[in-house]
């Protein structure tokens, strides 16, 4: 069985290694260049004694790539959208399985061994495409302390295997429950779509977040590892929040409000999730 | 001798209908058996029934001196061609070879390459670029590679032109020639397959309304001519099956309990095609179901 597999999914797989190569050859290109950006700063920031100052004003790239590899959090449904889908539906809709389960093998055994490889192969190519982006994203996370954030968290280690297999068993339970290849696709999409959403949601109420404070008058934000930023703003001595339109003006021009100028000891409030 | 096939009150209810009610069949070894009746009958669940692809819900099926079963066991001695003979378009016949040689412990690829190459079917064109009869010969190629005791057809020559049809036929015969090889094969089309087959299940209604040997069916029916008259008495001494009656003469197709006496009536033989129709309109005009269910000469 594992013979008619291969038989039936060389062309799918040769296809896809083909992309996940094509991936490859880009972010090996784009990634060696920012990893020697970001150690050649981080050499010339140590004779300063200074690398606070890093973010915000150190360019690892063109910003397109980073749309790029955004756009892997695309990889982990196609297999199970394009293969998963299909794998009993397809076969039903054109009759072959009659010819399959017909063979000397049961239908238990024709399944399990097909999902098995197409579990495997869902697993495989998202887990590649995973390490290259991690691999990429390395001297970006350091630069920001971006590894949680919920755009590169959700494409980087071993999150994209999971949502792979995750969307590949859907697929094949889609098709195998619907009986026709088109329904089984779109309650793919949509339950892979579905779950990005909830996970986005779930993730800050994963833990209890850490609230940090900070006198506006001392130097940026700077976290000592990863954080996942729920979210921020600014309070005055006494606890008093400003009004939000003011709020909202400070953050985007980071400058010192009105009402916190007005005492020394202002405070401003970092919320942050720790990776600790 | 004991039957290949035997099946008791064989029942299969989905959800809401009744697919096939209370089916007691039996098929002796080495028969090529015609499976006939209006679609929707049951045909193809009985095949499934007997395949071991379904369970039955009432009743007990006897193939092979077990149970059907999903099991590689009882597959391995069951060759099963589908309706429209599902093949994987995209791949070829060596494809189709290799497939079963990993999917059954017995398995005669040689055969298949042979078949083919008397056929002059290529091995390694796609399956979807073959004619319908060249697929329906690969189909059948593969199914008797498995070298299966009991091959179960279902509806094979619906999509072959005739030609085909009676190619197909051909290769069947050739294979069933060794008189191990149980063949049951469903159709609608009784004048396709009457000269191939010599046993015949006739359903309709999802009940057995036939089963028997084609001799001894052809020899215990007879179709009777005469002018329009009462036919009580004929009723009486044999079993009328279907009554056409025009404003001249009536034909009645009986089933006999003896000698027809009376010289009022022509006397002709029936062929099996007339036989199966008289059964089926029968049906159709909603009487008859009960009395003549089960009719048969293994019994």
């Amino acid at each position: 069985m594992t013979w008619v597999t291969w038989l039936q999914y060389r062309y799918q797989g040769a296809i896809a290694a083909a992309l996940v190569a094509v991936l490859a050859v880009v972010l090996l290109i784009t990634g060696l260049h920012a990893a020697q950006v970001w150690h050649s700063a981080l050499a010339g920031c140590a004779k300063s004694g200074s690398c606070a100052s890093l973010n915000g004003t150190l360019s690892l790239g063109n910003p397109a790539f980073t749309t790029l590899i955004l756009a892997t959090s695309a990889v982990p449904l196609l297999p199970g959208l394009f293969w998963g889908a299909p794998a009993v539906a397809s076969e039903l809709e054109t009759g072959t399985n009659q010819f399959a389960w017909t063979q000397s093998i049961t239908r238990r055994h024709w399944l399990a061994v097909k999902a098995g490889w197409l579990l495997l192969g869902a697993a495989v190519p998202a887990g590649a495409v995973s390490a290259l982006v991690t691999w990429w994203s390395g001297p970006d996370n350091a630069l920001t302390a971006g590894a949680f954030c919920a755009t590169r968290f959700d494409i980087t280690y071993i999150v994209p295997v999971g949502y792979a297999i995750f969307a590949m068993a859907l697929g094949i339970c889609a098709g195998t429950l619907l009986r026709r290849t088109l329904p089984a696709l779109a309650v793919t999409l949509a339950g892979f779509a579905a779950l990005r959403v909830l996970t986005t949601w779930l993730r800050p109420h994963y833990m209890t977040p850490v609230t940090a404070y900070y006198k506006v008058t001392a130097a940026a934000f700077t976290s000592a590892g990863p954080y996942l930023g729920i979210s921020q703003g600014f309070i005055g001595p006494n606890g008093q929040t400003p009004p939000s339109t003011s709020t909202e003006s400070v953050y985007n021009s980071m400058a010192v409000p009105a009402v916190c100028q007005q005492a020394n000891d202002a405070n401003s409030r970092w919320p942050y999730l720790s990776d600790r | 001798m004991t039957p290949v096939i035997e099946t008791v009150g064989l029942t299969k209810r989905y959800r809401r209908v009744i697919a096939l009610s209370d089916c007691t069949i039996s098929v002796p070894e080495g028969r090529i058996s015609a499976l006939v009746g209006p679609n929707g009958a049951g045909k193809i669940t009985l095949l499934r029934l007997l395949a071991g692809l379904a369970a039955p819900t009432g009743g007990r099926a006897k193939v092979l001196g077990g149970p059907p079963r999903e099991d590689p066991a009882y597959l391995a001695e069951i060759g099963f061609l589908a309706q429209d003979i599902p093949l994987y378009r995209r791949l070829t016949a060596e494809d189709h070879i290799g497939i079963g040689a990993h999917l059954n412990s017995r398995w005669d690829g040689q055969l298949v390459r042979e078949r083919l190459a008397d056929l002059k079917i290529p091995l390694d064109r796609r399956a979807g670029t073959l004619s319908g009869g060249q697929c329906a010969q690969l189909a059948l190629a593969l199914t008797l590679a498995k070298r299966p005791r009991l091959l179960l057809l279902d509806e094979p020559l619906a999509a072959l032109d005739p030609l085909a049809r009676r190619d197909f036929l051909a290769a069947l015969a050739e294979a069933a020639a060794g008189g191990d090889l149980t063949i049951v094969l469903s159709s609608h089309l009784i004048a396709d397959i009457e000269r191939t087959c010599d046993h015949l299940i006739l359903l309709a209604e999802s009940r057995v309304q036939l089963c028997g040997d084609t001799e001894t069916l052809l020899a215990e029916h007879r179709v009777l001519t005469g002018p329009r008259k009462d036919t009580t008495a004929i009723a009486r001494a044999h079993t009328i099956v279907r009554e056409d009656t025009t404003a001249r003469q009536t034909t009645l197709l009986v089933k006999l309990n003896g000698p027809v006496i009376d010289p009022a009536w022509a006397v002709e033989e029936p062929n099996l095609e007339e036989i199966v129709l008289g059964y089926m309109s029968a049906d159709q005009a909603g009487h008859g179901t009960g009395r003549l269910s089960a009719v048969g000469g293994e019994r």
